[in-house]
């Protein structure tokens, strides 16, 4: 008799148990309660990168030798060479917000890779002012930020290991490499799990 | 009544295996012994709410500079007083001259591991000039 409600007891808080852990709720982004994946980046993993190489970078002082502070800075090409479609927006805007809350610089979103703006409209304003005032505003860049994010996964039995490493790279304008970081984040399971 | 006695013996075998798999790595370490380097320590303010950890991965001390740029940065230095490995994770926080935080958009909680009885420094840089406060909260890892 008395197992047999123990049984149902355990009947019935196993769904609720079970739908507990999987309904829908908000996580704090980046946040310990992140779901961790061993052969994808995750959302902490940027966040992670973008922190170690912004710390660098403003440890470094880089930023601050140019003749007239905040440095201007340019988007290079960031090389994925994982074997994900990741937008590697999710490292560089992060970078970029960061060093311009810094003051220690501001990105040109009018001067990108062979000659494409990443905002038009703001080029084509731009040009108006200058060819109307018939004097040059534009600031050409101080540095240029470039990387790439290499993946190399290995196995032991069950378990996997994926290293990512986001590699950076800051250019003068005499185009020498007067900053370089590198962070790597080395993940190991046999499955994906919440949190960390 | 073999079995009575087997058996005990085995889970203690059993367990004695587990700890040896947990494994008590400590770490053996040399340096010079007369420093270049001050340190220029910080009066710091503790909460302790998770006792577990603090006993495990202790606060050894906190000690700051300013960057060539004149942002503040904050090393502490912490110290595994167990054997065996730990992992934590922490998050620094900044806050201006009047003690509001300041917003980070890379702000992050770190996962990071110690060694047994090693010591260890995490640092941050301060997001801004205008960050004159921090504080650094653990939590321990899954």
């Amino acid at each position: 008799m008395k197992n047999k409600i123990i049984l149902s007891l355990v009947a019935a808080a196993f769904p609720i148990l079970v739908t507990g852990c999987a309904t829908a709720h908000y996580v704090e982004t980046g946040g310990r309660e992140n779901v961790v994946s061993i052969n994808q980046i995750n959302v902490q993993d940027y966040i992670q990168a973008a922190n170690a190489a912004v710390n660098d970078l403003l440890a470094s002082g880089a930023l601050d030798r140019v003749a007239n502070p905040p440095a201007v800075l340019a988007m290079s090409r960031i090389v994925n060479n994982t074997g994900q479609q990741i937008d590697t927006d999710m490292l560089t805007k992060k970078i970029r917000v960061a060093l311009l809350q810094s003051g220690k610089a501001v990105t040109t979103t009018t001067f990108g890779l062979g000659g494409t703006a990443e905002d038009p409209l703001a080029k084509g304003i731009q040009q108006e002012s200058e060819f109307s005032n018939d004097q040059k505003t534009t600031r050409t860049p101080d540095f240029s930020l470039s990387g790439k994010i290499i993946e190399t996964s290995v196995r032991a039995g069950s378990t996997r290991q994926t290293t990512y490493s986001f590699q950076l790279s800051l250019t003068d304008k005499q185009g020498l490499a007067v900053w370089e970081g590198e962070k790597e984040i080395t993940k190991q399971g046999t499955r994906e799990a919440v949190g960390f | 009544m073999k079995m009575r006695i087997l058996l005990p013996l085995a889970a203690c075998g059993f367990a004695a295996s587990l700890l040896g798999l947990a494994g008590c790595t400590t770490v053996n370490t040399v340096e010079n012994a007369q420093k270049e380097g001050q340190r220029q320590m910080v009066t710091d303010l503790r909460a302790v709410t998770d006792a577990s950890l603090a006993r495990k991965v202790s606060i050894v001390g906190v000690n700051q500079a300013m960057t060539p740029g004149g942002l503040l940065k904050v090393q502490v230095e912490l110290l595994n007083r167990t054997r065996s490995l730990q992992r934590f994770n922490y998050r620094f926080e900044w806050f201006d001259a009047n003690g509001m935080q300041v917003n980070n958009v890379i702000s992050a909680v770190i996962p990071d591991q110690i060694e047994g009885m090693e010591s260890k420094m995490i640092s941050s840089i301060a997001p801004s000039p205008s960050c004159k406060d921090f504080r650094v909260k653990f939590i321990e890892a899954n």
